[in-house]
């Protein structure tokens, strides 16, 4: 029975795992190899040139700049989503129709969400300008995605908008998980629909915003779709949202220089680990069971 | 202390047409341990949920202490509830049950403190404080949602069923410790459950409901003795009482060849409207008794005996007009007949129960 069982679990693994092995990790291999090369990409010619692409990274402006962007997006994108996930979810509670909308954004491929926004912010013909000079506020009409300062924000907004919905589905499954009963003793007690929400269905659905904050800081750190296909350059004017993919994808496949890119790759895979580290570690509680 | 007043209160769920609960009238004394008791889906439980403010009342008003709290928020409402499957916070200790109304209130941190030790004191929680719900034994959470309640030094306490999820002997033990705490706190009380047991054995009052409407509310005995209705009758009691609809004669009752005597009002009031000659009556297993065949008695032929020692329940069928009819008696165990053996039961007089064959009214 035993002896049946192991060769029934070789079976099963033998292929995922050698897949695994040849189309994952060993391209891990092989960027971490790269990083320390001067590999253009397109010659067979390979140096070892130790971790002069990683004191490189450091003084490349370029990339600080992605790094800095990223950091933005990293503190902006993770808590608006949360928040107004939480809010609509709570405030839907029991009525679906509104989740299927809220739902809509997260069944559009991001090239689509990108060039759907673009045509939003357009400055002539788009619609937000349009909807501004509707309103009698042709003060606030801006080129949004060519402005500087304007131009991440934009870029922000909709990596927000793109998200809400998946939570907002997410936080409410949570929340009716949570028995009615204990809400309606929090009522009993004393407590406001507010208090309710803060001191009893937040701890109860902890689990599920902990995970959030993990999966919105790895989409924090990426970007690189919205960017390449919303933004002049792309990268933005002056660079304004350069993200460290886009700084990767350019260095590698525009200026061939492979090894320095896969170092990039190497720095990019260390931080999304270490936020995830941190994030599970700052927002640990004691389990909660539904007793 | 507090008085509850229902006037007229009635609860219609959206998309239905009848009445949860219908008009219901009701006047609960101070420090009155008051039973709701009825079938499920009688309206008992939403009629306490609507004290509560969980459930909106759609005509008619509740008071509490002649003011109205019809439309207050529960939290407006000064109540404390316990609930069928205790709905304790699974993320705070007991400790923290317990205070979480007291804090929500800025009870300074010291009385907190002091009515949270002595209410774990009276229930036997000392060494649970520090502990969470999931840690504990279902009896334990039982008395921690106790504790939450009497913590609050509340104007009424309600009960939903609080005592249908432990088994049977701490149900038992639990029955009376909890009247006997309600006794000494002297809080008004409101208790639901489906449990007629529980009912006579806890409350000063019994209300029965059925169907969203009130049946009878009365003291356990005067249920026990006088029920209003075939309902109550039938419902109150174990095992049930023996209710039949037979021949009206002037004489009284006609069950094959024994004759039940109801008095001439009795006769009068059971041949009014639609009686149609006919009269119900029932008379209880235990008011009635297995006689020699000379004695007068019905006879039955027993199907089924159920010997719980102090005494036994004799269940057996008797052919009256053609039809088969159903019959227990409790005796003693000295009496116990064997199976298929035909027996004499007998009603012992003036312990038996007429009421109108159409409209089940007591008569």
């Amino acid at each position: 029975m035993r002896h049946g069982k192991y060769r029934f679990l070789l079976g099963a693994l033998t292929l995922p795992l050698a897949l695994y092995g040849l189309l994952v990790l060993w391209p891990y291999l092989q960027a971490f190899y790269l990083a320390f090369t001067d590999w253009t990409g397109v010659t067979s010619e390979v140096n070892l040139i130790g971790i002069d692409n990683f004191t490189r990274m450091w003084s490349d402006p370029l990339f600080l700049a992605a790094l800095r962007h990223n950091g933005l997006m990293l503190l902006a994108v993770p808590l608006a989503v949360i928040v107004v996930a939480l809010g609509l979810a709570a405030g839907t509670r029991g009525t679906r129709v509104y989740r299927v909308v809220y739902f809509f954004p997260q069944l559009l491929s991001v090239a689509i969400i990108a060039v759907l926004w673009q045509f939003v912010y357009t400055p002539n013909s788009g619609l937000l300008n349009g909807l501004l000079t509707g309103l009698g506020l042709d003060s606030w009409r801006h080129s949004w995605l060519a402005e500087p300062d304007l131009a991440l924000w934009c870029v922000i907004a909709v990596l927000i908008w793109s998200a809400i919905g998946f939570y907002v589905v997410l936080f409410a499954a949570a929340m009716e998980s949570v028995p009615a009963d204990i809400m309606e003793a929090a009522a009993i007690d004393g407590a406001g629909e507010l208090t309710v929400f803060r001191r009893i269905t937040l701890p109860l659905i902890w689990d599920s915003v902990q995970v959030a904050w993990i999966y919105l800081g790895i989409l924090a750190l990426d970007g690189f779709a919205l960017v390449q296909i919303m933004t002049v350059g792309p990268g933005g004017p002056d660079n304004s949202t350069e993200v460290m993919g886009l700084t990767l994808y350019r260095t590698a496949f525009t200026y061939s220089k492979f090894g320095y890119a896969s170092a990039m790759g190497v720095a990019i895979f260390f931080l999304s680990l270490t936020l995830a580290v941190l994030m599970l570690k700052f927002t640990r509680r004691e389990k909660v069971e539904l007793a | 202390m507090a008085t509850v007043t229902y006037a007229k209160a009635s609860r219609i769920y959206p998309g239905t047409d009848r009445a949860a609960v219908d008009q219901l009238d009701l006047q609960i004394g101070d420090g009155e341990f008051l039973v709701l008791v009825g079938p499920s889906g009688c309206g008992k439980s939403t009629s306490l949920r609507m004290l509560a403010g969980l459930e909106d009342v759609d005509q008619g008003a509740i008071y509490i202490n002649d003011k109205d709290v019809t439309n207050l928020p529960p939290k407006s409402r000064d109540i404390a509830m316990v609930f069928q499957n205790y709905a304790l916070y699974p993320h705070m200790t007991v400790y923290e049950n317990m205070a979480f109304a007291l804090k929500l209130r800025k009870t300074p941190k010291s009385e907190i403190d002091v009515r949270v030790k002595k209410a774990a004191q009276m229930l036997q929680l000392e060494e649970y404080l520090g502990r969470k719900p999931k840690a504990l034994s279902g009896g334990q959470r039982q008395r921690v949602a106790m504790g939450r309640a009497i913590v609050r030094e509340p104007q009424v306490f309600l009960m939903d069923e609080p005592l249908s999820n432990l088994d049977a002997k701490l149900r038992v033990q639990t029955r009376s410790q909890i009247a006997t705490l309600q006794s000494q706190l002297g809080i008004t009380t409101v208790y639901v459950t489906h449990d007629q047991v529980e009912a006579m054995t806890m409350g000063h009052r019994v209300a029965v409901m059925l169907d969203g409407v009130l049946q009878q509310c009365d003291t356990p005995r005067a249920l026990y003795d006088r029920p209003s209705n075939v309902f109550v009758a039938g419902f109150i009691g174990s095992p049930a009482m023996n209710i039949k609809t037979v021949q009206l004669t002037d004489g009284g009752a006609v069950f094959g060849q024994l004759v039940l005597p109801l008095t001439r009002e009795q006769v009068a009031a059971a041949q009014s409207e639609g009686g149609n000659g006919q009269v119900t009556v029932g008379f209880r297993p235990e008011d009635s008794a297995l006689v020699g065949a000379g004695d007068g008695g019905l006879p039955i032929v027993v199907d089924l005996v159920e010997d719980l020692g102090a005494n036994a329940n004799v269940y057996g069928h008797a052919a009256i007009n053609g039809g088969e009819e159903r019959f227990v008696v409790t005796t003693s165990r000295a009496q116990m007949p064997s199976l298929g053996e035909t027996v004499y039961i007998k009603p012992a007089a003036d312990h038996h129960h007429a009421f109108h064959a159409a409209s089940g009214v007591r008569i």
